[in-house]
């Protein structure tokens, strides 16, 4: 199956002070869609770096990216803004849904971006998938940890998006709310043919991708596969 | 950017102000103050200068011949009266009035009376003595053809003073409604007359209260010339001489005064002269508030470019995530940028409202700090004056939200998702 996300020699490398801090130093790496790859690794290792350059938020300072079949380098903000359009969905540990919006505006946030009006049936059907059809007129300051997630997840979904990139989506969740949202993550991309990246710290969360990769100091220290065909 | 966008933006905006009400409405308050003082005093300005021109306006006159003195005593003097009234000899009227430019002329002889014996008011010592005016109403009511008698409940029956008549006086509108005179009424006065020690006390009938016209003629007491004269025993003197001319320009004027000026005894002041005249007393006072207004206005902006920025600095996450799901730098920039403007625009509105509502206390306020010589409204705010500062307000506003904006669309998404995490 192609790769959506290419990446070949990926290196991200930062300038403090004197000092050359590489946070990423040769990686190379393929996203096909439908697979759950899980991004392990100590914090430092350059997991969210890693995530960054794969999801367009960030370029490499050496190496080839491909996204969507768009080579990504030397791109500028605008640019890279136009290549995560409709191709990319974000997930962060913070959740970041705006506390002025309802669920419903929340959800429909990207489309604002993209030109494009609100779209009622879609969004119903978005927040069906993550379970808060009921939700849709409340405020986010009126929802859980775990449904504030669900609604970020909602957002991502709202502009069908090839490759969902998930940050620590659990990291601020109790483990029952943690569970729901990974379970809601590996079904998505099984039912959705959604490629989903996930960084974690739970190790045990991460084990149940269809692929793991583990880094160590800006590099892959190990690749294996739960689904042998995709691995 | 369609419609659509645009607004949908709007509703953002509003709704990020809407989320630190206090801190919104305290920006608002202050460009509301700055463009509240800004709008008062360009009502002020207006207010004034039309109240000079109607004032001006309805002495009637184009020119006036009055004794030399001080200019600005002779433009107040015509407006409100005064006391240090000087006198002009009264052939000075034959004289002119054979000038072959003049259209139309009527003398007046002005004198200081004190009020007494009525009986009914006697709370206010400044308010003890009235102007009385000596004039002559057949050529009189030609230069104020608007001067009409007062029909109303008591006032019924008004008339002019009969020629030759000593006893007989016209009220203005004020002047009766103060003394609660009626037609019929007596009307007592201490007159000094010019040499004498001691003052001479009148009686006079009221034969006629005149309509309201917004002038200083509502406060005046109107007698015949000759016996107005003849009580202030100065038998051959004039005060003024209200002049139009057949044909009334610059030049036509310049000629006329060159022509009068020659006489040793007396000034011809042109109505836009003493417009002048009473524009620059208040002049240099009006300058000074539009320079504290204009600090005030950047002041004001300085606080919304620092509130907008908090702001900005508060949501750097959001601003993140906007751009992660799609925003471009410009859209960025545009709902910082609405932000800005929502603000200005409230303000100005708040501050515009506030200046009409409160038209009548700034009127009160400069009226009780100075007294400006004219009659009528001196504020006037009118639609273009609130066009206006609404217009440089939000203009002003373009280019405060300019920074706030510009930091904003310029946040790098990684940069920002990591700060708004952590904060």
């Amino acid at each position: 199956m192609n790769a959506i996300i290419e990446g070949r020699g990926l290196k991200r490398h930062y300038r403090r002070g004197a000092e050359t801090v590489k946070a990423l130093d040769g990686v190379d790496i393929a996203i096909r869609p439908g697979e759950l790859v899980s991004i392990l690794g100590p914090s430092g290792s350059g997991k969210t770096t890693l995530i960054n350059l794969l999801s367009g938020l960030d370029a490499p300072t050496e190496g080839s990216l491909t996204i969507n079949g768009r080579a990504v380098g030397g791109m500028s903000e605008d640019e890279l803004v136009e290549v995560r359009r409709g191709v990319l969905g974000f997930v962060f540990q913070q959740f970041l849904l705006l506390p002025t919006l309802t669920v419903t505006e929340n959800v429909e946030l990207p489309l604002t971006f993209l030109g494009r009006r609100s779209e009622p049936a879609r969004t119903r059907e978005v927040l069906s998938w993550v379970g808060l059809g009921d939700r849709s007129g409340h405020l986010p300051s009126e929802l859980s940890g775990g449904q504030m997630q669900r609604v970020a997840i909602a957002r991502a979904l709202m502009v069908e998006p090839r490759v969902l990139v998930a940050d620590e989506p659990t990291g601020n969740l109790d483990s029952k709310a943690g569970r729901a949202v990974l379970e809601l993550l590996k079904r998505l991309a099984k039912e959705k043919n959604l490629a989903v990246i996930l960084t974690t710290h739970n190790t045990a969360f991460g084990y149940e991708a269809d692929r793991i990769i583990t880094l160590e100091d800006g590099r892959v220290r190990k690749e294996e596969g739960r689904r042998p065909d995709v691995v | 950017m369609s419609a659509y966008t645009l607004s949908r933006y709007a509703s953002l905006a509003v709704k990020n102000l809407r989320r630190r009400a206090i801190r919104t409405a305290l920006t608002v308050a202050g460009v509301g103050l700055a463009v509240m003082v800004a709008v008062s005093l360009a009502g002020f300005m207006l207010g004034y200068r039309g109240a000079i021109d109607r004032s001006i306006d309805m002495l009637g006159f184009q020119v006036m011949i009055m004794a030399k003195g001080c200019p600005y005593e002779a433009a107040t003097m015509m407006l409100k009266g005064g006391t240090g009234l000087l006198y002009l000899p009264s052939d000075t009227y034959e004289k002119v009035k054979r000038d072959s430019d003049v259209d139309s002329i009527t003398p007046v002889f002005v004198g200081v009376a004190q009020k007494e014996g009525s009986g009914i008011r006697d709370d206010a010592q400044e308010a003890a003595f009235t102007v009385i005016s000596g004039v002559e109403p057949s050529s009189f009511l030609v230069m104020k053809p608007w001067l009409k008698m007062n029909e109303g409940p008591g006032y019924a029956g008004g008339r002019w003073f009969a020629p030759g008549t000593t006893d007989e006086i016209v009220l203005g509108f004020e002047a009766a409604e103060y003394e609660q005179r009626k037609v019929g009424d007596a009307f007592y006065a201490s007159i000094q007359p010019a040499g004498k020690p001691d003052s001479v006390r009148h009686e006079f009938k009221v034969v006629g209260v005149l309509d309201r016209t917004g002038t200083q003629d509502d406060g005046t007491v109107f007698m015949p010339i000759d016996a107005a004269r003849k009580a202030f025993n100065r038998p051959n003197q004039l005060t003024i001489l209200g002049i139009k001319l057949k044909a009334f320009d610059s030049f036509k004027l310049r000629e006329f005064e060159n022509r009068w000026l020659k006489l040793p005894e007396v000034q011809v002041v042109g109505l836009q002269q003493v417009k002048n005249t009473l524009v620059g007393l208040v002049g240099t006072a009006q300058t000074m508030i539009a320079a504290v207004a204009v600090i005030a206005v950047l002041v004001a902006l300085l606080g919304v470019v620092n509130a907008v920025l908090m702001s900005v600095y508060e949501r750097t996450g959001e601003i993140g995530i906007m751009k992660a799901l799609g925003a471009r730098r410009g859209d960025i920039f545009e709902l910082i940028w609405l932000e800005t403007l929502f603000v200005c625009f409230a303000g100005a509105v708040a501050g515009s409202a506030a200046a009409v509502v409160g038209s009548g206390l700034v009127e009160a306020a400069i009226r009780g700090l100075a007294d400006l010589g004219v009659s009528g409204s001196i504020v006037r705010i009118t639609p273009s004056v609130v066009g206006g500062a609404v217009g440089a307000s939000v203009l002003l506003g373009f280019f405060a939200g300019l920074y706030p904006a510009w930091r904003a669309s310029s946040m790098r998404p990684v940069e920002s998702i990591r700060e708004g995490a952590s904060s």
